[in-house]
């Protein structure tokens, strides 16, 4: 994922013309997506949030901005090392960028993948009190992502990552997934991206899943 | 200062030849202190930056003109600023100011037990309620665990702080129950008739609680039901007792549920001994069907209705003669209907709008002829909120009510009849005011009219509760509380007044990641009371309203979900002194319902390596005082105490299959309630007797939940967890 964003990055700033109107959004995106590469610590996150919150403020008709952010925001909230109730605040201002990216686009398939990201987040702050509740929002939302486009990657990693978790939790073997995350592994290149600014992240994700394969 | 390089390189990136304007200070919070991670930015443009660890912040700007600078952070109000470019602003100190829900702020503690799931901070979970070992899914089971409320083994309701049963009342989605018992023979308990599954949201307040609510003198449980249903399901529940069956279609923003549900005690009781005698043991049969529907952008509509008959034939034992035994025999319609809709209307009204109707009747043979009561209750209330200010809010709401209640005695050749009907109106106003964050006060004000008393009452509510730090808090709360008198006495008399309670109380809470304290004082003065003349119980001159008493007490309340892993616990202790001279009371003494000391003990366990949830409870209450007319004074004799111990165990066998085993009083403690005496002296001169004692020694359940639904993971765990 971070080889590809610093590629991305490279170009968009290299090339001084593209034929379109929303030049200067996509070259800002580029830009900013090349964040990824060395962004690591929960400050650095937040950093890069803001960054595609600014374009999300400028540019009122696009998801993207706002699903970067809310994507980093997800992030953080995973690598900071604080109470319960920092990392629900955080998620507070990501469950506003899934409203207002469901209001733009209702019928968008990566949305409802990065809703149920979100609903993932929310469930690891408390498992034990959410645990139910929340893995079965995160299924539904995989549900409504896959039936738009059952292509789709992200959805497809985080079935297979929470098929892996029921599992351990029932106490079946999380190893019968595997043959899928290989097959979603090896197939990974030949989904295309609407465009380079669309969403890439996921494979580094299924290789670790691969991982506890072994 | 890798944030203070990169973002001067990505400003530097701009292709434009343009004049160049730099921005530079320091974000501090109302503190003070430094706030890093915040979002620096031009209103319309793409320049901006990103706070460093130390608050400061630099960038640089090609844009020109008139621009307002803006620094946003979650959790903060955003802040503006109107500047011009080019330009230098240097040194530029902006103090955020915390953004203001009231989520976050304090809460209104005092008397009262919050299980939403919508909050964050909640001591009880819905599902807490439904899980307790010993309540068999009863409600009112799970809430005589918590403090403020004694376990009456031989009635099974709700008595609250030295309160009779009748003075708690029960709301679903904010309209009335008006029969949220299931019928049942003298000194035999009974149960809630409702499925707690139903709810996902309970509020169990104990007193001082808000001027919504009326016409109840000690408690108000306000229950309410779960939202638009999220997948399609068929529900099957086998129990050692009956059956259970519900179905679940849902569409876009809706969805329908209907249930059957078959009760029939005789198998179990022909296999477990019982103390009692059942020439049929209870049956019962019920259906009920529940619509939701999303209406616009933030409404909700609900509608529930629910049908049962049920039935019993038990044969007591007669203290008026020894050697013989009555045959008590009974059954029961029950309709229960209920609408409510609830919406946002702009960003500051809201609206809350709800209807029930109640019809039931009870059928009682009795060798001497037949009693039937029957009672149709409709109660209409509508609330609007609207927020004033930040922080400011108001509510005002109406209220309409009838209730037409009759009883009715034949024998072969007789017949004897009363009915009684009430039109009761109330209207309450109320203001939620919060200082700050840390205070907040609720000031309200009700008024209730009865039709046929012709007479109004006005009654006052105040509550105020302050954070003394980020994990405690004081709440106090004083009320006046009217109810009023009983059907069976409004029969005979319409010259009653209502009888009155009022509450004061102080609460303390304390919440720790997840461990929970509170401990809560309460101050109760009763007057008004309904007292019996010497006159007939059928005449109006057989009451009148010169009773009165007092309850006062502690209740502690301990929960921890943190020191056993996987162990989830809770404690609670009761201590209240009630006295009261009223109904037929010779003088002031505290009722056989009231016991000194309640105590609790909840424990849960997950056992995942099984995936076993177990449960166990362990109660005790003092002896409770009761008449023995042989002996001397009023009141005079206690029953021993009440103990038991209660085990339940579910087992997760698939995703979609529990197995649910129960046991109430294990140890098998010797549960006595008193005695029942003979209405007259034997020729000896003693009144006879029989020992009051609950239906058997042990309860014990066994059950199998299945879910089958598109979606395979889908189970009941979450209900019984």
């Amino acid at each position: 994922m971070k080889k590809i964003h610093i590629l991305i990055a490279l170009l968009f700033i290299s090339i001084t013309a593209i034929a379109g109107g929303n030049e200067k959004f996509q070259q800002k995106m580029g830009e900013t997506l090349g964040g990824y590469a060395t962004a690591q610590s929960p400050e650095d996150f937040q950093q890069l949030a803001n960054k595609f919150a600014r374009i999300a403020s400028v540019e009122k008709k696009e998801w993207l901005p706002l699903y970067y952010q809310a994507h980093c925001l997800i992030i953080k909230s995973f690598v900071i090392k604080g109470e319960p109730a920092q990392r629900d605040e955080i998620l507070d201002q990501v469950e506003k960028n899934v409203e207002a990216m469901l209001e733009l686009a209702p019928e968008e398939s990566e949305v409802f993948a990065l809703q149920a990201f979100y609903y993932t987040a929310r469930l690891t702050v408390d498992p034990q009190s959410r645990g139910m509740e929340y893995s079965m929002l995160s299924n539904q939302a995989i549900g409504k992502s896959l039936g738009i486009n059952p292509q789709n990657l992200r959805a497809r990693y985080m079935k297979i990552s929470n098929d892996m978790g029921a599992a351990r939790f029932f106490g079946k073997n999380p190893a019968d997934y595997c043959p899928d995350a290989k097959a979603l592994y090896d197939s990974w290149d030949e989904v295309k991206s609407p465009s380079p600014i669309h969403p890439q992240w996921g494979k580094d994700q299924v290789a670790e899943l691969l991982n506890s394969c072994k | 200062m890798k944030r203070f390089i990169i973002c001067l390189l990505f400003s530097l990136l701009q292709l434009s030849l343009s004049a160049q304007s730099t921005l530079s200070g320091i974000i501090l919070d109302e503190k003070g202190e430094a706030l890093p991670g915040a979002n620096i930015y031009l209103d319309g443009t793409y320049d901006g930056c990103t706070s460093g660890l130390d608050g400061t912040f630099t960038f640089s700007s090609q844009e020109s003109g008139d621009l307002v600078l803006k620094v946003d952070f979650i959790g903060y109000k955003s802040f503006s600023q109107n500047i011009s470019l080019p330009g230098e602003i240097s040194d530029l100190k902006v103090q955020l100011e915390e953004a203001f829900t009231e989520l976050k702020a304090v809460a209104i503690t005092a008397g009262a037990f919050e299980a939403s799931d919508a909050k964050k901070a909640v001591i009880l979970t819905s599902l807490d309620m439904v899980t307790t070992a010993g309540t068999a899914g009863d409600v009112y089971g799970a809430l005589q665990t918590l403090p403020g409320t004694a376990t009456v083994g031989e009635s099974g309701q709700l008595f609250v702080r030295g309160g009779n049963a009748n003075e708690s009342q029960t709301f679903i989605d904010g309209s009335l129950v008006h029969q949220p018992y299931q019928s049942t023979a003298p000194a035999t308990p009974t149960r809630g008739r409702y499925n707690p599954f139903m709810f996902n949201g309970t509020v169990f307040s104990t007193g001082g609680y808000s001027a919504e609510y009326g016409n109840a003198l000690s408690a108000v449980l306000l229950l309410d039901t779960k939202g638009v249903p999220a997948e399609d399901q068929l529900d099957i529940g086998i129990l050692s007792v009956g059956g259970d069956l519900a179905g679940t279609k849902t569409w876009k923003d809706g969805g329908i549920t209907a249930n059957v549900n078959y009760t029939n005690l005789g198998p179990y009781m022909s296999l477990v001994p019982q103390n009692f005698t059942w020439n049929q043991a209870p049956e019962a049969l019920g259906s009920s069907l529940s619509i939701r529907q999303k209406t616009g952008k933030s409404g909700l509509f609900k509608l529930y209705g629910n049908f049962s008959r049920s039935g019993f034939n038990l044969e007591q034992e007669d203290p008026n003669a020894a050697l013989e035994r009555n045959t008590y025999d009974l059954s029961n319609d029950n309709l229960y209907l209920n609408a409510s809709w609830k919406s946002l209307l702009n960003a500051n009204w809201s609206v809350k709008t709800g209807v029930s109707f109640s019809m039931g009747t009870d059928e009682v043979g009795l060798a001497e002829g037949n009693f039937t009561s029957g009672l149709k209750g409709l109660h209409s209330k509508s609330v609007l909120t609207r927020q004033l200010t930040e922080k400011i809010k108001i509510r005002a709401g109406g209220e309409y009510q009838r209730r037409e209640y009759e009883e009715i005695f034949s024998t072969e050749n007789e017949e004897f009849a009363n009915r009684y009907s009430d039109n009761l109106l109330a209207g309450f106003m109320e203001a939620d005011i919060f200082a700050s964050k840390k205070f907040v006060t609720r000031l309200g004000t009700r008024m209730d009219y009865s039709g046929r008393s012709n007479q109004a009452q006005f009654s006052p509510r105040l509550s105020t509760a302050y954070k003394l730090s980020e994990k405690s808090q004081l709440s106090l709360a004083y009320g006046w509380f009217y109810q009023n008198p009983t059907d069976n006495f409004q029969l005979y008399t319409d010259q009653l007044n209502p009888e009155r309670a009022d509450h004061l109380m102080l609460n303390y809470q304390m919440t720790d990641q997840r461990r929970t304290l509170r401990a809560e004082a309460y101050y109760k003065n009763y007057r008004d009371l309904v007292k019996f003349t010497d006159q007939p119980f059928y005449l109006p001159e057989g009451y009148t309203n010169q009773g009165e008493g007092y309850a006062y007490g502690v209740d502690f309340f301990f929960r921890d979900k943190k020191t056993i892993k996987n162990g989830d616990y809770w404690v609670s202790y009761s201590f209240v002194e009630s006295q009261r001279n009223s109904r037929d009371f010779p003088e002031m003494a505290t009722p056989s319902y009231v016991s000194r000391h309640n105590f609790s003990f909840v424990y849960k366990h997950w056992f995942g390596g099984i995936r076993s949830m177990a449960g166990m409870t362990f109660q005790y209450g003092s002896p409770r005082n009761f008449n023995d007319p042989n002996q001397d004074g009023f009141n005079s004799s206690t029953m021993p105490a009440y103990k038991t111990l209660d085990l339940n165990w579910s087992f997760l066998y698939r995703e979609n299959i529990i197995f649910h085993a129960a046991v109430s009083n294990v140890p098998g403690f010797k549960q006595e309630f008193g005695r029942r005496f003979a209405s007259q002296p034997g020729p000896d001169g003693n009144f006879q007797s029989v020992a009051v004692r609950p239906p058997a020694k042990r309860f014990i359940v066994l059950a199998c939940f299945i879910t089958l639904s598109p979606n395979k993971d889908k189970n009941q765990l979450k209900t019984i967890q």
